[in-house]
């Protein structure tokens, strides 16, 4: 039987989900019937299991966050669109996710491949090798971006800090 | 819909009540713009097919020089938040906006970023966050700007007849397959409105009918062309896998060409066919082409060289 400390750290990653993104609250709603995994595309390349990432949530299973599992989602919706419950919406719940594992640290060779997109979009805000774009709007986009994990990214890429492209 | 959407998207549906016989007359004394998907780069003939037909049909183009890229594909990865991605795709609305009445977008992923960005808006708190940075450049939300939005499947199918008139060949009966891409089949939107979700979409069938083309039917039709929200970055190996399968699917069908609407789907399907031949053995060989590509070479535009790479072949075969 759970105890009252269990009981309150469940709520806990649930409520953290739920503060990223208020519509993630309907994940309550799941009643684990699975139709999601069916045709999903994450889980015929990888042992990606929608419906068991919802649970987790829902008994506050932390350990989600480490494992590369969140990174195999295809953000592709069909999930969503075949679930009976009406406002499930997987994409951004697996953002917040994804969000928390970056919070705690837990995405870094996610950020490697990312590297050289970030640079150019701060760079030439396409992410093409070629734009057009006057550097006004350039500046724009980077003032935009100022604080995001976006520049993190690209700051850690001129200073050639262990990141490589 | 909710608000900041609903104020944003061209009703095709209003269009055809009033201009049911030539749809094409509304948008006579419209400025057209056309919006510029990162991943054209590779296909320049998706707009430059698409702008040249637009001229024939003496309409007014442009494009505009302070749009950026979409950001989708940061927002995918958690780089920006939701409020900044709603500024990008606000800021890049209300430039357009000052200089067209219609955005034509020839990317599901640029659609939907553009759609997404307006979504995010209905949170009080995000739209303040975007309001507050827009601030910054002086610029404002538009509610509900003069510009409307429109996906190039939705507008392609509206004019659907007009272009059948203008055909310089007709594709005679080659089997094409059909790829619609996730962020158009699965759009959630449509869940909030019965019809529309339930109503089948096969609107792409229905042009590449009006081009000459016999529908093949083929298992994966509905499936991801591996792109993935760059799985195919991420995981590479793995995503080949869903593209392989898709193709195969399509050419066991019997289908001779595969058209799809996005470039990034047209990308996924197209690139990595030597990495399957490492991967899996074989190289699928059925060619891949957006349906702005597929028009101009069949209304004789101009095309770049990979437009006529992987058209002219077919149809040179088919002697059309
Ligand atoms: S959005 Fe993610 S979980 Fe849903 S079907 Fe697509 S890959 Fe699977
Ligand atoms: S389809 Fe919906 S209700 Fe069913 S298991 Fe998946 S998320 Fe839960």
């Amino acid at each position: 039987m759970a105890t009252k400390n269990e009981s309150k750290n469940n709520w806990d990653f649930f409520n953290r989900i739920i503060t990223d993104v208020d519509e993630n609250w309907n994940i309550i709603q799941c009643i684990s019937c699975g139709k999601c995994v069916g045709d999903c595309p994450a889980s015929k390349i990888s042992d990606f299991n929608i419906r068991k990432i919802v649970e987790k949530v829902l008994i506050g299973d932390e350990s989600i966050l480490k494992e590369e599992d969140i990174w195999y989602c295809f953000l592709c919706n069909k999930c969503s669109k075949i679930c009976p419950k009406e406002g499930i919406n997987i994409p951004l719940f697996i953002l917040s996710l994804r969000n928390e594992a970056f919070k705690k640290g837990y995405n870094i060779p996610q950020l490697k491949k990312y590297v050289k997109m970030c640079k150019r979009f701060l760079e030439n805000g396409t992410v093409m090798k070629e734009s057009d774009l006057p550097t006004e709007r350039i500046e724009e986009i980077k003032k935009i971006c100022e604080f995001a994990r976006i520049k993190y990214l690209h700051k850690a890429s001129k200073k050639n800090i262990g990141i490589e492209e | 819909m909710e608000g900041y959407i609903k104020s944003v998207v061209l009703d095709t549906d209003e269009i055809l009540q009033t201009y049911n016989d030539n749809p094409l007359d509304f948008f006579k004394d419209k400025k057209i713009c056309l919006f510029k998907a990162c991943l054209e780069y590779y296909y320049p003939g998706i707009r430059t097919c698409l702008k040249s037909m637009l001229e024939d049909f003496d309409l007014q183009v442009s494009t505009s020089l302070e749009q950026s890229c979409c950001s989708g594909t940061f927002l995918q990865r958690n780089l920006i938040t939701r409020a900044q991605f709603a500024a990008i795709n606000e800021r890049n609305i209300v430039s357009i906006n000052e200089i067209a009445d219609i955005l034509i977008v020839s990317c599901n992923g640029c659609y939907l970023s553009l759609l997404r960005g307006r979504k995010f808006l209905n949170s009080k708190d995000i739209r303040e966050k975007t309001t507050k940075i827009l601030k910054e450049f002086k610029k404002d939300i538009l509610f509900s700007p003069k510009l409307k939005i429109v996906h190039i499947l939705d507008f392609l199918h509206l004019i659907r007849e007009q272009i059948g008139e203008r055909l310089k060949y007709s594709l005679n009966g080659l089997k094409c397959a059909v790829h619609y891409g996730c962020h158009y089949l699965n759009l959630l939107l449509d869940k909030k409105d019965i019809h529309s979700f339930i109503a089948p979409k096969n609107k792409l069938e229905d042009i590449l009918t009006i081009l000459g083309g016999s529908i093949i039917e083929y298992q994966e039709r509905d499936s991801c062309c591996g792109w993935g929200a760059s799985q195919n970055v991420i995981h590479r190996d793995e995503a080949l896998q869903i593209t392989f399968n898709k193709l195969k699917s399509a050419e066991s069908a019997g289908a001779e060409l595969l058209v799809t609407n996005c470039p990034t789907c047209l990308y996924s399907l197209n690139k990595f066919r030597d990495d399957m031949k490492d991967l899996f053995g074989e190289s699928p060989q059925i060619p891949a082409v957006h349906i702005n590509e597929l028009i101009g070479v069949l209304m004789e535009y101009e095309c770049d060289k990979y437009c006529i790479e992987r058209i002219l072949p077919l149809i040179e075969e088919l002697k059309i």
